[in-house]
């Protein structure tokens, strides 16, 4: 089945009509092309059976008060993607649409802003290493009898002494290797929690 | 007191009530996505925007508790038709029930 366009009389509801299905087009570009194109003729649809049902004002004015009714094309098709880009993040290990998921998913809730903090970790790590490179005295893992800092740290601050060298940098590379699954893990935890939740109540 | 603390809980609560609604409203009728819409918005103030209803309707249906079909019509341009499935029907007896007991609970409270 393919969209039929809606046939419009007015340029200026042809104008307003255009411009919000190209901005469903850019919100959604990203899904499979036949979850695409069904989202597409259910707007259509629904901006169609609307300008039906009201026609006391000139077309574009209805048509621009059912669009207001519909809302943001960025606002309400935001979690539709959202989920999506989660489910691909973790079958996948690729970091970018991990880092794109959380993005969107920030608002979601505390928990994913803790998993953006791992992340600050782990990048983190990776500038260490450059850091490592230009200036070896001043980073490293620094070690005094009671505590440690890892990082920067004035070569001639008494109490603590740096111990790894230029181990400090496979050191490093573990650690991000090692934050890295962690976090997948994690991620993968919490969406199998709350789809075993669901599944439950499905099955109780 | 913030004074839109009130609309604001009232929004929310709207929110999260919403599949409840929809699911309720399908219940022994089938309905396309803009006669469900105002079917909602005749019964209950819906106060988001009207599109929200699609991805939810989508969710909905990929946890297999809608199903839905499109419908040619003579106007060219067909409806998306959704329905209850079998588990659908199951899971929105239990949705009502918890929602009278949650009813009664605060009930109690706020004797």
């Amino acid at each position: 089945m393919s969209l039929d366009f809606l046939n419009l009389n007015q340029a200026e509801s042809k104008r307003l009509y255009g411009d919000y299905v190209k901005e469903i087009k850019n919100v959604i570009s990203e899904l499979p092309k036949n979850d695409q194109s069904d989202i597409l003729m259910e707007f259509n649809s629904h901006i169609f059976e609307a300008l039906k049902k009201d026609t006391t004002d000139n077309e574009a004015d209805r048509l621009a008060s059912v669009l207001d009714r519909l809302g943001k094309p960025s606002n309400v098709l935001k979690s539709y993607i959202a989920d999506k880009n989660l489910q691909q993040a973790t079958k996948t290990f690729n970091p970018f649409h991990i880092i794109k998921a959380l993005i969107l998913n920030v608002y979601n809730g505390i928990s994913y802003s803790i998993f953006i903090l791992l992340y600050l970790f782990l990048f983190s790590f990776i500038y260490l290493i450059f850091a490592k490179l230009l200036y070896p005295s001043e980073i490293g893992l620094f070690v005094s009898k009671s505590s440690f800092r890892l990082g920067t740290l004035d070569s001639d601050n008494f109490p603590y002494q740096e111990i790894l060298g230029f181990w400090f940098i496979p050191v490093m590379l573990l650690l991000i290797v090692l934050f890295y699954l962690l976090i997948t893990f994690f991620l993968r935890l919490k969406q199998n929690a709350t789809s075993k939740i669901k599944y439950k109540l499905k099955s109780d | 007191m913030d004074a839109d603390f009130f609309p604001k809980w009232k929004s929310q609560v709207k929110k999260g009530t919403l599949t409840l609604i929809a699911l309720n409203t399908l219940k022994g009728q089938e309905y396309y996505g803009y006669e469900l819409i105002e079917h909602i918005k005749r019964n209950t103030e819906l106060e988001i925007a009207e599109g929200t209803l699609y991805p939810l309707m989508n969710r909905l249906k990929k946890e297999g508790l809608v199903s839905s079909k499109w419908i040619e019509q003579e106007s060219g341009i067909p409806r998306k038709y959704y329905a209850l499935t079998k588990a659908g029907e199951q899971v929105l007896t239990e949705m009502n029930q918890y929602w009278k007991e949650l009813d009664k609970s605060i009930q109690k409270i706020s004797r």
